[in-house]
């Protein structure tokens, strides 16, 4: 098989460095970009946890799933009601938010992984993923088509310490310290040894199972995992975007993390969050000329899976002398 | 429910059945055949129907049921040649490669389609009338029966008829099902496996652009148009069982009743229908109503 098989990560320590570094350097957008810039900025961010939660699924454990729009929206719509609709106070509304994800992901999870593998289960999720933006654009209470409007960036409050998180480029550093976390947790996962599990299901289930690895459990718990981080940072689009629409759960938002993922490297633990940026900053250049971005991400896509299975940063690790990199 | 209201929506089902069933055959004739699931299918499906739409608006006016006809099949032609620098350049190199990056690879294809077609036809919805002598509708008692709807309920039998005395009487389609069957095999017993794999793929998107240029009058063009047919062929094939024509057939028909009479029932959640009749037979028989257990 030309595509690589075993998921692909540096020492904990190198990760956690390398975030140090990301995290430094995004502190510093606020201070040399425009305010447009910026915005873009705190969506890649969102979108490279959309896509590394993608890949605990895809590179970690061989699932492919073409539904995670429908975890991401959850997230975005469950923090636009409980904040907006019940008043809650931010931070638990979001602890929420990733907990409506993880559920809707075991509900899909538990029939959806016990019936279909493969192909399969990627259109059963799309049809599910289906399913929820029907249900979204057509409820009342979540704004049927126009979605929800008008969301407020939220005021933190600890004790006697007040953020106001509207205020200049606040939010967008509360998205960089969120993210950071999701981060963590997700590179977490990987070290564990259910991790290391997951790893050993994708190469081969057979054995895996035979080995004592319950496959059909472990699928499930990352697939509610994966689900909940996507969720989270869903929820940080909503009073980021400070708009909910029903094109979050349409599927070609799904789509969104596949790219990130292939794009970057989907056996590399940084793979989707690179394939994040480049793509953003492909969307940017390409915003004059309409039909222009879709064309040029599909050929890229199309390169990387026909004759770069490793994406980006397989391409600089072979540049750099392959297994070293690693 | 009166009889003329019950006519009305299994004529409109039946059209929906066989729109969705023109574009699904070409489908399930590739997956049959090469194991590829193109998601790519609705975007040359939608290239087809621009191509039909460029064809018209050059001759101008209504045209006529021949012209129609012509349209149709000079895009179908034109998409077969885009199928076979397609297969050339992306399909051929699929082959040994993981399902999962084969569908994203399809899936690629079909942003390389709704570029394009934005960028040489634009974002604008665009309709090219239907020939006159499709125009209006038949009335039968109450129930109105318009002309174009059973042009493509006709159009989808036709092409079913055709498609399955090909495959099944005559020496070429049999040599394509016997390489669905065992690649192998028929490699061993002296077939050219390339060549048939080749043809096949010209005649899947030549049913693609054929079913653009018989439908266009049917809906207006927009670059949305892919991305709703395709998954619409995707929830017929695998009702019917992924890379069967006559599975394709009954499946469209099944999910065109489903999807008319569960909108008459809840009108309020349009495409809700479809999709959990979709959802139900994925979990309930993976291999579809019509295709045997894979393992």
């Amino acid at each position: 098989m030309r595509n690589p098989t075993s998921f692909i990560g540096g020492g904990l320590r190198r990760d956690l460095l390398i975030l140090a570094a990301i995290v430094v350097l995004g502190c510093c957008v606020p201070g040399v970009l425009n305010r447009g810039l910026v915005f873009i900025a705190g969506m890649i961010w969102i979108n490279a946890v959309f896509g590394l939660s993608f890949n605990l699924l895809f590179g970690l454990s061989g699932v492919l799933s073409f539904g995670q729009a429908m975890f991401f929206a959850a997230g975005a719509y469950a923090t636009a009601v409980f904040t907006q609709q019940l008043g809650l106070p931010f931070i638990p509304a979001l602890l929420l938010s990733a907990l409506t994800g993880g559920v809707l992901a075991g509900l899909v999870g538990v029939v959806a992984l016990r019936r279909s593998e493969g192909v399969y289960f990627a259109i059963l999720t799309l049809a599910f993923a289906e399913l929820v933006h029907i249900l979204i654009s057509n409820t009342a209470l979540l704004g049927r088509n126009d979605g929800l409007a008008g969301l407020q960036r939220p005021r933190l409050g600890i004790g006697g310490w007040q953020v106001d998180l509207a205020a200049g480029d606040n939010f967008y550093y509360f998205i960089v310290a969120v993210c950071a976390v999701l981060i963590v947790f997700i590179r977490w996962i990987i070290d564990t040894p259910f991790g290391r599990a997951l790893q050993a299901v994708k190469q081969d289930p057979e054995r895996a199972e035979f080995l004592g690895i319950p496959v059909r459990l472990h699928r499930l718990v990352i697939f509610v995992l994966a689900g909940a981080t996507t969720a989270a940072a869903g929820a940080l689009v909503a009073p980021w975007a400070q708009i909910v629409t029903p094109d979050l759960a349409h599927w070609s938002n799904s789509t969104n993390p596949i790219l990130y993922t292939l794009l970057g490297g989907s056996a590399y633990f940084w793979g989707p969050a690179l394939g994040a940026v480049v793509l953003s900053a492909v969307f940017y250049l390409t915003r004059t000329l309409v039909g222009l971005s879709d064309m040029v991400t599909g050929l890229l896509l199309l390169v990387v899976v026909v004759s770069l299975p490793g994406g980006i940063l397989g391409l600089l690790s072979r540049w750099t002398g392959g297994e070293g990199k690693r | 429910m009166q009889a003329a209201d019950i006519a009305t929506l299994l004529v409109n089902s039946l059209t929906w059945a066989m729109a969705t069933f023109l574009v699904a055959a070409g489908l399930t004739l590739v997956f049959g055949t090469l194991h590829i699931l193109n998601f790519s299918h609705g975007g040359f499906f939608m290239i087809g129907a621009y191509m039909a739409y460029s064809l018209a608006n050059a001759i101008g006016g209504a045209p006529s049921i021949a012209v129609y006809l012509f349209g149709s099949l000079v895009a179908g032609v034109l998409v077969a040649l885009l199928g076979l620098v397609v297969d050339r350049l992306v399909l051929r190199r699929l082959a040994g490669v993981e399902d999962a990056y084969v569908l994203i690879a399809t899936y690629a294809l079909l942003l390389v389609c709704e570029g394009s077609t934005k960028l040489i036809w634009g974002l604008n919805y665009h309709s090219v009338l239907p020939p006159a002598s499709l125009d209006g509708a038949w009335l039968l008692g109450n129930a109105v029966l318009p002309k174009l709807s059973l042009f493509i309920i006709g159009a989808g039998v036709v092409v079913f008829a055709a498609l399955e005395y090909f495959l099944n009487r005559t020496k070429p389609g049999r040599l394509v099902k016997a390489i669905a069957a065992d690649p192998w095999m028929a490699r061993l017993l002296g077939v050219n496996v390339r060549l048939v794999y080749t043809a096949t793929v010209a005649l899947g998107f030549a049913l693609a652009g054929l079913a653009g240029g018989l439908l266009v009058s049917n809906q207006t063009l927009s670059p949305t148009l892919a991305s709703a047919f395709v998954i619409q062929a995707f929830g017929v094939i695998i009702i019917g069982g992924m890379g069967s024509i006559s599975g394709a057939f009954l499946g469209s028909i099944l999910l065109g009743i489903i999807d008319a009479f569960g909108q008459w029932v809840l009108p309020g959640l349009p495409g809700l229908p479809f999709f959990v009749a979709m959802t139900l037979i994925l979990l309930l028989r993976p291999q579809g109503l019509m295709g045997k257990a894979k393992h």
